[in-house]
């Protein structure tokens, strides 16, 4: 049975402390929505994977602040895809240039669409969305 | 899930045969690296990590195994990873990764 059209429209939001030790609630919670969308096993394991990674970019950046804050994670579920959207609090003092080079390649390579910006207030934000495989049947 | 680490060594074949199970993630890693780098202390030798049992690694994991791949080659050694699963090595893949460790048989999902 199709249960498509009973998750599309619908948005989950997740707000976690910034941090590691929970990085694997966020793994959880990517995995389970993406079973529910119906998305195959490697589809489900790419976008855990990417989920994780983009909290890790988000909880190394954040880490330089005094005060450990939250972050939020976004999943928009529609017929076609899931985009997830995390957005870090305000991010003080100077931007480090060394960045976790394996964690951008892992999540651009995962997903389908991914945009890192800085907000005009000074978070992180990152996009990505992954879109559901066609199948073509004869 | 946290992760679990065994190490034995093999004096016949002079190398540390390591099983980890569970998944590597950036609250564990450097617990990963610092295990790792203590075996290498203790005997400077090649590496053989058994990931049959290994769900999940990510970057900050990766980049404690490639922090161990160069201990080891200061010595000339290698560093083993066997049965890996499909889903990790596809990671190895897109990082390269595949290129500079030794990847021996693939576990079966």
């Amino acid at each position: 049975m199709n249960n498509d059209n009973k998750v599309a429209g619908e948005v989950i939001e997740l707000a976690l402390p910034v941090n590691p030790a929970y990085v694997s609630a966020a793994r959880l919670t990517a995995s389970s929505i993406a079973n529910r969308m119906n998305f195959d096993i490697e589809e489900i394991e790419d976008i855990k994977a990417a989920v994780s990674e983009a909290c890790t970019f988000i909880i190394r950046k954040s880490g330089r602040n005094d005060v450990p804050g939250k972050f939020s994670i976004v999943f928009s579920l529609d017929n076609e895809d899931l985009k997830i959207r995390l957005l870090s609090e305000v991010i003080s003092g100077e931007q480090q240039a060394e960045d976790n080079d394996f964690g951008l390649m892992m999540i651009k390579a995962l997903m389908d669409d991914v945009v890192i910006s800085d907000t005009l207030e000074g978070a992180i934000q990152i996009d990505m969305k992954k879109v559901k495989k066609v199948l073509i049947g004869f | 899930m946290d992760y679990n680490c065994r190490a034995n060594f093999d004096a016949d074949k002079k190398a540390w045969r390591v099983a980890i199970s569970g998944e590597i993630d950036i609250y564990n890693s450097q617990t990963l690296k610092d295990s790792l780098g203590k075996l290498i202390a203790e005997h400077a030798v090649d590496i053989y990590l058994d990931c049959e049992k290994l769900e999940y690694i990510d970057s900050t994991g990766l980049g404690a195994l490639v922090a161990m791949l160069k201990k080891v080659r200061q010595f000339g050694g290698n560093f083993h990873l066997v049965n890996v699963k499909a889903s990790i090595l596809k990671i190895f893949k897109i990082t390269d990764l595949d290129k500079v460790f030794v990847i021996e048989g693939e576990a079966h999902e």
